[in-house]
């Protein structure tokens, strides 16, 4: 290991500094914030999932006792800009929608109005007294009846459920399968799941009684990111108004404009992937005309908007996300709403029912594989059809297709495959939005391990044999996947494979598991191997979404020397159950030679953390986070070193700082402290003391980035009477590189393999045939207990390297491979029977039908239709979009060329805010 | 989800309770533990005006043996029907059932009487009462009755009891000492409501044969029920693994079990005949243990 950067604390297992708070119940949760007169919101929902709304009559509700404010789709239309998708893939139909439902409700649990009251509990009474007329529609309920064009379409500017059909080709596709021995096919489906944290969604929009300004407290991912969407999103004003506002005040959108010039030039990259998408907007815009109006009113709003009438976002303590709160709930724009409305703060807390409902769903994809191998169990390439249910409403800023995109580049994984044709087909349901869940793209590890097993089994090869004989090795690197991401030479998956087959005695479990059998003991063993791209190598999002590393890539932070000599550490990161007050806090103690508790780490405030979009995702806080505090605190230290030399009159490099102890090296009973230090830089740069005495900002790319990976091996035992599965081991053989708190890593791998475990053999988001919402408790949504989750034994390994910051991700990995692991010992236990397992649900029914004891029933979830049976007579599936677009007048078009030039400008002045730097 | 707005009372005596369920009515709802009625509230699909909190009835708070009988009164939690020594030897089937009910908080605070008034056709309780050949003492302010297991539970959810009424006592017959017993059931996670369960109990005469056969099934239908046909075939006969898979193919096919998202219900079938085999295994394993 690098010297330096072992310093006392990172490496140690450092006592997370959170725990105190957390774990004595002093934590300070959203529902833990009461504001003076606060009032309280309530949301009434739809019963159906798919109805026209006729009627809306609230004047029963509003005139109850204790009720403030009653609003509805049509008051949203009024005061909001709607949701405007975002991602500009070419021919994605991405809905225009607002907060609460205006003409029809397209899922159960669509927010249909807002009660503001004195209580939570008047609120709901009155949510009772609002007579809605609803005329159901036909519903959505699975990907087959999405693809029926009897059936109406959710969006009917979409003119279909079918919102997206793309495909994309790496390699020689051809050449390899028509090289390829065999051809090997398989159906997968993975079924919805839900991130469902510990604490629901939920927020307060505080209302400063003198400025009337936004204060909105919330358990998010990203303060600026919902900073920014609220401010697009909230108080609709005229472009006229807006314009009028612009002349009369033309300083006012200087600073924005030159920012957004700055940030555009300094990633040309990103002008170049505008441009390329530039069509593919313009599409959306002819497909949708009133957009231009939306965008126009919201950016032009946006820029003429009193920095002051811009949100500050709070967060503090949240109990966990997973990925679901990096989204901009429409519950937030409608609360907001409302309390800007009434000049007064809300509070809305989310209850569980509603969370299992509309709080977020993921993971409904089915993969259609076909795999060319020759008969040695070479894979030569891949055909992979994708069909992807996203729900109702797309999230926002980021939808499913977004997603989709991870799942196609990661395909080849660790593996040699040289070639790859990835179709995917994106479908509307009347189902909750598809959201990120702890590695969205985690289906293409259960599809590629699942079926290295299936082609294994096919040929007759050993299932570690044929992982061994297709992972590329360390002597092959650097490498690239055939999807572009380059691999370096310290992705080391077939080094964890390796040690994980040595750990798990690999070589005598056939001989285990026929042993067990014929004492009538049903057991499997599983394999699964993954990389993941935590934060990747450099401009990995680029991969994914032209542009994106640009909006994504850089971590900014600040190493602050407080006026009282204090030391802190801003970050743009929002820890929910990370433990970045602990990490980041060892990382800057280290260089700083403090003690790890005399570095504060602040977060979570929009008006003081360095601005940034990304906020705490992706696994990317170790390396990313991990990486800026490192070069900010160096700064720091030689800032305050240059101070320190010349108040003891030596040399820079003769300084030392040791425990807290600043002083010449070999004298340490003469020295100064820091806040002697603080004390001689304020009097040197009298300024705000609000900024401490020496503050460095420092931004950090990622540097050389990289890859985490990790083989799990599960072994599980069935109870062929009860389908009951129970896992006796589970090993997990990783590399993250250097660890900076074992304890924490460990943590978040067993909280991850628990989640995978809980995906395949408890937890679904039901709904029936007709899209009625079936897992609305956790009586029906099971997630597993203490009781249910094996000990998990984990290894490390790390491969040396001198890199800087050599930190790696381990946020997602736990839950990406052990659905794999699971499932392959599952199909492993059960080969003898006979039993295929092609589905990631495997609840004890389930298992005692595929095992052939108890007779099958139909499911519910219908996936898509056969592919290759639609290949073979081809019908005609013309492009939906060219086929329909509507004509436009010649006006129209002149408007539509007019506004696009418009927005593509208002884009880049958008741009500089994200920017912001202040 | 908030509840709606409600009275609450808590009563002192029981003459105060039943006097005031006269008055209240279908408006009132008697609090027990709270455990399946509060959570019904929260999601608002229950919403009494009124409740009347039984927990300060000191005068039902115990459990008593007399006359051949063990008694569990109305305010007696399920924790202390876990751990009495009187149910442990004189109600063994009771016993075994305990640690099935939900987990250690929800024991804490639930109380037997509240599951067997509640009448949910999961419990384990209610099919341990019909099992048992147990009754209810059930009272209003105008008098008293006592109901037979056997024709207490109604339906889903539904006792024959009044909205007036309190169920005050459950009588459990206190347990032939040369009887065998067990409790079984099939759960997706430790604590869950049962998918499937079963309560048993065989006992046999001098000779070995088997004269009394009690098998109660919960989660089966819209309320606890017997096997009829499986208990007369067992009955004469010495226990054996072949009559126990004979036993189990009869309950399997009288089972029509409904379906739902945790199991199918050819797989219920199956698991009653699993059960069967596992309880009259484990219950002919224990015929005089509890001598
Ligand atoms: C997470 C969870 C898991 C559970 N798992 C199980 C399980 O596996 N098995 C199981 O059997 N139970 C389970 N329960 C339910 C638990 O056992 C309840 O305690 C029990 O069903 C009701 O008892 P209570 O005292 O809480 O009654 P309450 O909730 O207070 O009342 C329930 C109903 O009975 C009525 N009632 C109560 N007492 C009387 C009386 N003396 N006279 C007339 N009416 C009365 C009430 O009015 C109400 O309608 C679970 C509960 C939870 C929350």
């Amino acid at each position: 290991m690098r010297e330096g950067l072992a310093g006392k604390y990172v490496g140690a297992k450092v006592r997370r500094v959170e725990d105190r708070r957390l774990l004595t119940g002093r934590g300070r949760y959203i529902d833990d914030l009461n504001l003076p007169d606060m009032a309280h919101a309530a949301f009434l929902r739809s019963p159906y999932p798919h109805a026209h709304i006729r009627r809306v009559d609230i004047d029963s509700a509003r005139r109850m006792a204790g009720v403030f404010l009653v609003l509805t789709g049509a008051d949203m239309a009024r005061l909001t800009n709607p949701f405007l998708g975002m991602m500009a893939l070419d021919g994605l139909y991405d809905p225009v929608f607002y907060a609460l439902a205006t003409d029809r409700v397209r899922v159960v649990g669509d927010p249909v109005a807002i009660v503001v009251a004195e209580s939570r509990r008047v609120a709901e009474d009155a949510c009772e007294l609002i007579d809605v007329e609803y005329e159901p529609i036909a519903a959505i309920a699975n990907m087959a009846q999405a693809m029926d064009p009897m059936r109406p379409p959710i969006w009917p500017r979409a003119r279909s459920n079918v919102l997206w059909e793309d495909s994309q080709t790496y390699g020689d596709v051809e050449v390899a399968f028509a090289g390829a021995d065999r051809v090997i096919r398989e159906r997968f489906a993975q079924h919805r799941q839900s991130n469902q944290p510990m604490e629901t969604r939920g927020s307060v929009a505080e209302i400063d009684p003198v400025s009337g300004e936004l204060i909105f407290h919330s358990a998010t991912q990203s303060a600026h990111s919902l900073k920014w969407s609220l401010a697009f999103l909230l108080e609709r004003t005229s472009v006229w108004r807006s314009i009028r506002e612009l002349a009369t005040n033309r300083e006012k959108p200087r600073k924005f404009v030159v920012g957004a010039r700055a940030f555009i030039k300094s990633h040309p990259d990103l002008r170049t992937a505008t441009k390329s998408s530039q069509p593919a907007m313009l599409k959306q815009l002819r497909r949708e005309p009133k957009r231009i109006v939306h965008l126009s009113e919201a950016l032009l709003g946006l820029l003429a908007k009193d920095p002051s009438r811009r949100p500050r976002v709070l967060a503090q303590d949240i109990g966990g996300a997973f990925g679901a709160k990096g989204l901009v709930p429409r519950e937030d724009v409608a609360l907001a709403t409302a309390a800007l409305q009434l000049g007064r703060s809300v509070k809305w807390i989310e209850d569980r029912n509603e969370h299992l409902m509309v709080g977020g769903q993921a993971r409904e994809e089915t993969l259609d594989i076909d795999v060319a191998v020759t008969s040695d169990g070479t894979i030569l390439g891949l055909k992979v059809h994708m069909t992807m249910d996203v729900g109702a409403y797309p999230g926002f800023p980021f939808n499913g297709a977004f997603f989709a995109q991870m799942v196609k580049v990661m395909m080849p994984g660790p593996y040699r495959i040289g070639a790859l044709r990835f179709d995917t087909t994106i479908t509307a349901s009347n189902k909750g939005t598809y959201v990120p869940y702890r590695g969205p793209w985690a289906a293409e590890t259960w599809v590629r391990e699942r079926m290295i097993d299936v082609v294994a089994r096919e040929l007759g090869i050993g299932r570690a044999d044929i992982r061994l004989a297709n992972m590329i090795g360390a002597d092959e690197l650097p490498a690239a996947m055939v999807t572009g991401p380059p691999l370096d030479v310290r992705m080391s998956a077939r080094r964890t494979l390796e040690e994980a087959l040595r750990v798990a005695d690999f070589d005598s479990w056939d001989a285990i598991r026929d042993q067990a059998r014929s004492e009538g003991r049903i057991v499997g063993m599983g394999l699964a191997t993954f990389i993941e791209a935590a934060p990747g190598p450099p401009k990995f999002f680029d991969y994914i979404s032209p542009g994106f590393s640009a909006l994504a890539g850089v971590e900014p932070a600040h190493a602050v020397l407080e006026v009282d000599g204090s030391l802190s550490v801003i970050t743009q990161q929002v820890p929910h159950g990370q433990g970045h007050e602990t990490t980041l806090a060892q990382v800057a103690a280290d260089e700083l030679g403090v003690a790890v508790e005399a570095v504060r780490v602040r977060y979570g405030d929009s008006s003081i953390t360095p601005f940034s979009l990304f906020g705490t995702g992706g696994s990317r806080s170790a390396a990313m986070a991990g990486g800026v505090v490192t070069v900010a605190a160096q700064e720091l230290r030689q800032r305050v070193v240059d101070i320190a030399s010349d108040l003891m009159e030596a040399s820079t490099e003769d300084i030392v700082i040791e425990d807290g102890h600043i002083h010449v090296a070999g004298t340490p009973a003469i020295g100064v402290s820091f806040a002697e230090v603080a004390a001689e830089a304020v009097r040197r740069r009298p300024g705000s003391p609000s900024d401490g005495a020496i503050r460095v900002t420092s931004e950090w790319d990622g540097g050389a980035g990289g890859w985490a990976q990790a083989t799990h091996v599960c072994w599980v035992e069935i109870d062929l009477d009860t389908g009951l599965v129970t896992i006796p081991r589970y090993v997990v053989v990783e590399d993250c590189g250097e660890l900076i708190n074992p304890a924490i890593v460990d943590g978040q791998i067993r909280g991850g393999v628990a989640q995978g475990i809980g995906a395949v053999l408890y937890e679904r988001a039901a709904y029936d045939g007709d899209a009625n919402f079936q897992a609305g408790t956790f009586m029906d949504f099971l997630i597993p207990t203490a009781m249910e989750i094996p000990d998990v034994e984990i290894h490390h390994l790390q491969t040396p390297s001198d890199i800087f910051a050599n930190y790696r991700g381990v946020g997602e990995g736990g839950m990406i491979a052990a659905p794999a692991a699971l499932t392959n010992a599952i199909e492993d236990a059960l080969a003898h029977l006979g039993a295929r397992i092609t589905e990631q649900h495997l609840p004890p029914a389930r298992i005692l039908e595929l095992a052939g004891v108890i007779e099958a029933e139909a499911p519910t979830e219908v996936g898509p239709p056969d592919y290759s049976a639609a290949a073979a007579v081809p019908a005609p599936r013309p492009s939906l979009i060219r086929e329909r677009m509507p004509t436009l007048t010649p006006a129209q078009a002149q408007a539509v060329r007019r506004t696009a030039t418009s927005v593509r400008s208002g884009a880049r002045r958008f741009a500089d805010r994200y920017a912001g730097r202040p | 989800m908030k509840i709606p707005r409600f009275t609450y009372h808590r009563p002192a005596t029981e003459e105060e309770a039943l006097a005031m369920l006269t008055e209240f009515g279908e408006d009132a709802k008697v609090l027990a533990g709270g455990q399946s009625l509060i959570p019904l509230m929260a999601l608002r699909l229950s919403r009494p005006a009124h409740l009347i909190d039984i927990g300060g009835l000191r005068e039902l708070a115990a459990i008593r043996e007399r006359s051949g009988t063990v008694s569990v009164g109305a305010a007696v939690r399920h924790v202390e029907v876990e751990r009495s020594a009187l149910v442990a030897r004189a109600a063994p089937l009771a016993a075994a059932a305990m640690p099935h009910i939900g987990h250690g908080a929800i024991r804490n605070r639930g109380t037997a009487c509240g599951s067997l008034a509640h009448a949910d056709p999961a419990a384990e309780l209610p099919a341990v009462a019909l099992a048992a050949g147990a009754s209810f003492v059930v009272r209003r302010a105008s008098g008293e009755r006592t109901v037979p297991a056997s024709e207490f539970f109604l339906g889903y959810l539904t006792c024959d009891m009044g909205p007036d009424e309190l169920l005050v006592e459950w009588r459990l017959p206190t347990w032939p000492v040369t009887a065998g017993w067990s409790v079984q059931e099939v759960s997706r996670r430790h604590g869950d409501f049962a998918l499937l369960g079963m309560a048993a109990m065989i006992d046999t005469d001098p000779v070995g044969r088997i004269s009394t056969a009690a098998l109660s099934l919960f989660g089966a239908a819209s309320t606890p029920i017997r096997v009829d046909a499986a208990e007369k075939l067992l009955t004469g006969e010495p226990p054996s693994a072949a009559l126990f898979d004979e036993a189990a193919e009869i309950v399997k096919g009288q089972l029509d079990p409904p379906g739902d998202l945790h199991g199918t219900a050819a797989y219920r079938k199956h698991l009653g005949a699993v059960l069967t085999r596992r309880c009259l295994s484990e219950a002919a394993g224990r015929l005089g243990a509890a001598a």
